[in-house]
């Protein structure tokens, strides 16, 4: 499906958080979980970003570990503040699709 | 930071020479890339450039990870090197001399009107 990218950005975060949330994982895990998932589009460039800004935010704790070639990879899981902020986007992603679903089927 | 890094940017120098040393080793690609993402991050720097150190050097970690996961530079940056940039440095909170500027000019601005509207 193309353009996906658009409806997915506000909602990246959410998934990122999901899959850090059910184990420890880097960078490039990451993206390949969701280009596994159908969303082709996604790059580890924005990856990246989105991983800066859920460490800016205290939502993740980061742990360097030596990889078997290049550098050391960074590994992220989620502390206290990062379930309860997946705890909200999914809460937040519910609101959003029961209204939507709403909308399709015409009711109000 | 010591006093005589701070005068001197002597840490700077130090700074970018390890990153290029580092770029140096990199496929061709993504030297490409380095230069392209430096060339996009300068707008974002301030006065000396130091707040731009920790996202450069988060920025070369990633090629130097990514590299070495034998990906292209394209499959890691896509085509959009320069919102890349832009996103790197609103995350790590880098503010340009153009928004010292901005500022500058609201304060004086604002500071003109209450002396008109007195």
């Amino acid at each position: 499906m193309d353009d996906l990218t658009e409806m997915l950005k506000g909602t990246l975060e959410g998934c990122v958080l999901e899959i850090i949330g059910s184990e420890e994982t880097y960078g490039y895990a990451i993206t390949r979980r969701l280009n596994e998932l159908g969303f082709a589009d996604v790059i580890e460039g924005t990856i990246y970003t989105i991983l800066l800004r859920l460490e800016k935010n205290g939502l993740v704790q980061v742990t360097k570990r030596p990889s078997d070639l290049g550098p050391p990879r960074k590994f992220y899981a989620l502390n206290d503040a990062g379930r309860e902020e997946l705890a909200r986007f999914w809460a937040k992603w519910e609101y959003i699709t029961s209204r939507i679903d709403k909308l399709k089927e015409g009711g109000r | 930071m010591k006093f005589w890094e701070t005068i001197t940017g002597s840490d700077l120098t130090r700074d970018w020479k390890a990153f290029e040393a580092r770029a140096d080793a990199l496929p061709a690609d993504y030297r490409a890339a380095w230069d392209q993402i430096k060339g996009h991050l300068f707008p974002y720097a301030d006065f000396t450039g130091r707040n731009l150190t920790p996202i450069l050097d988060g920025a070369l970690g990633l090629l130097e990870e990514t590299a070495a996961d034998g990906q292209s530079v394209e499959e890691v940056l896509g085509d959009d090197i320069e919102g890349f940039c832009a996103a790197l440095a609103g995350e790590e909170g880098a503010r340009s001399y153009r928004d010292r500027w901005r500022e500058q000019l609201n304060r004086n601005v604002a500071r003109k009107l209450g002396q008109l509207g007195g």
